[in-house]
């Protein structure tokens, strides 16, 4: 318990100062696919997570990368809707017999379909709802649309990659 | 009653996740209005700090460039110095100049966080309130113009780029005087739109932009860039045109903020003026 909250909370803070010191100024492709690394944290919090932590834990984490962008709100506003859309998507997705005690949302425990889907589904709603909110132009929306689908697929490349790179398998787990 | 509560308490978490849009979105409507979010702006002391760190260390990746942007302006200066006139004629003449006032005074900074790739693009500078900075003043770099200063704090600036549609900057082709607004709305750092230019005035691809002053942000005739394309705007009675800016905005590290001296006068002219 002690350690899972360690390890949180540390994992949010490298993936918060990686994404507002070095991740915020990549410019790919003239600045559609610029990456959001800072979700993995989101997406990595644990199953037995009661639903308004989740929802508080995203907000603040949103407002902290707000806070070094210069955008109030944006980034809260992009997570908030990205919890909420994982309480339900983790409902949906779940395994016949419910999510087995202890199990981590991450490749090892769960499997690279079932990890990748849950990224790909939450990384989008994520990348849609900030783009959009960013420009708050409806007439430009294919603009945003090809923004969010190119970022998006940088940021889940990275996320899977970082996954694969910095987690231990824990011993006696297939 | 109780079948009330009932149901508040099994939406609890949908009505958490309203509550917290609610916020952010109020946050968000407050950041665009200028002074608002001061406190949540990157001129944040303990935000400017880590990102002084930032700059600290990420200024040496851009040194080589740095130096030749340096060295070309010293070069623009040098060639403007009374070391490198004689006079035309051989005759001393002597210019006491009495009917010149100073207009503007500038201050070197230096940019310590910003984005040139966003749709909504800012800037931090190193030198706040304590160096006399303050909010509406202008940016430039030693191409062009770079933006506005949006909140300081004591030591450091909030500035909106260029590169934002949330700023209009005043300006005028140099060859014909006409004038128009500088409007981002290319999404490309590189280039900006001009509109409000009239229809009869004859733009040339090539045709220099430079600010127009008098809006107390940035000094007259200083460089914004060069035409590019000019699209007919079928029924409309302006150009709708496309320079290219000549200031680098992906690559800016040394600026000079610029204090209109005379601004405060002529605000008090013109509010007196159009004023309640």
């Amino acid at each position: 318990m002690i350690g899972t909250i360690a390890s949180n909370v540390l994992r949010a803070l490298a993936l918060v100062l990686v994404q507002v010191m070095v991740l915020d100024h990549v410019d790919l492709l003239n600045g559609y696919a610029v990456p959001y690394l800072y979700v993995l944290f989101l997406l990595m919090l644990p199953f037995e997570l009661p639903a308004w932590a989740m929802l508080i834990i995203a907000a603040a984490t949103g407002f902290t990368v707000d806070l070094f962008g210069n955008t109030p709100g944006m980034h809260m506003s992009a997570c908030t809707v990205m919890a909420f859309a994982r309480v339900h998507l983790l409902r949906v997705m779940a395994p016949r017999e419910g999510y087995e005690f202890g199990a981590r949302p991450v490749i090892a425990d769960m499997g690279l379909t079932w990890t990748a889907t849950h990224a790909a589904v939450l990384v989008l709603v994520h990348h849609l709802w900030l783009f959009t909110v960013e420009l708050f132009r409806w007439d430009r929306m294919g603009e945003v649309l090809l923004r969010t689908l190119l970022s998006a697929l940088f940021t889940l490349v990275l996320c899977m990659l970082a996954q694969l790179l910095a987690t231990r398998t824990r011993p006696g787990r297939a | 009653m109780r079948d009330l509560f009932r149901f508040l308490h099994r939406i609890r978490d949908t009505l958490l996740f309203l509550a917290l849009l609610a916020l952010s979105f109020v946050l968000l409507a407050g950041g665009n209005r200028y002074h608002r979010a001061r406190a949540l702006t990157s001129s944040n002391a303990a935000i400017g700090t880590l990102m002084q760190w930032r700059a600290n260390v990420a200024d040496y990746t851009g040194l080589r460039a740095q130096n030749q942007v340096l060295a070309e302006e010293n070069a623009r200066w040098r060639n403007r110095h009374v070391s490198a006139y004689a006079p035309a004629e051989d005759l001393f003449v002597r210019i006491n100049d009495t009917i010149h006032r100073r207009v503007h005074a500038q201050l070197a900074a230096k940019v310590i966080n910003g984005t040139a790739h966003k749709q909504r693009n800012f800037l931090t500078l190193d030198k706040g309130a304590k160096a006399g900075v303050g909010p509406d003043m202008g940016v430039i770099g030693p191409h062009g113009i770079v933006g506005v200063v949006r909140a300081v704090s004591p030591h450091f600036a909030s500035v909106i780029s260029v590169l934002n549609p949330d700023v209009r900057t005043s300006v005028q082709l140099r060859r014909t005087g006409h004038f128009g607004l500088l409007y981002w709305d290319t999404n490309d750092p590189r280039t900006a739109s001009v509109v409000d230019i009239a229809k009869h005035a004859h733009v040339q691809p090539g045709d220099t932009i430079e600010t127009r002053g008098g809006d107390g942000l940035f000094p007259a005739g200083w460089p914004v860039g060069v035409v590019e394309t000019i699209e007919p705007q079928p029924g409309g009675n302006y150009h709708d045109i496309t320079i290219r800016l000549t200031e680098d905005m992906t690559r800016n590290g040394h600026v000079y903020v610029v204090k209109d001296l005379q601004r405060a006068e002529r605000d008090s002219l013109q509010q007196a003026h159009t004023g309640p």
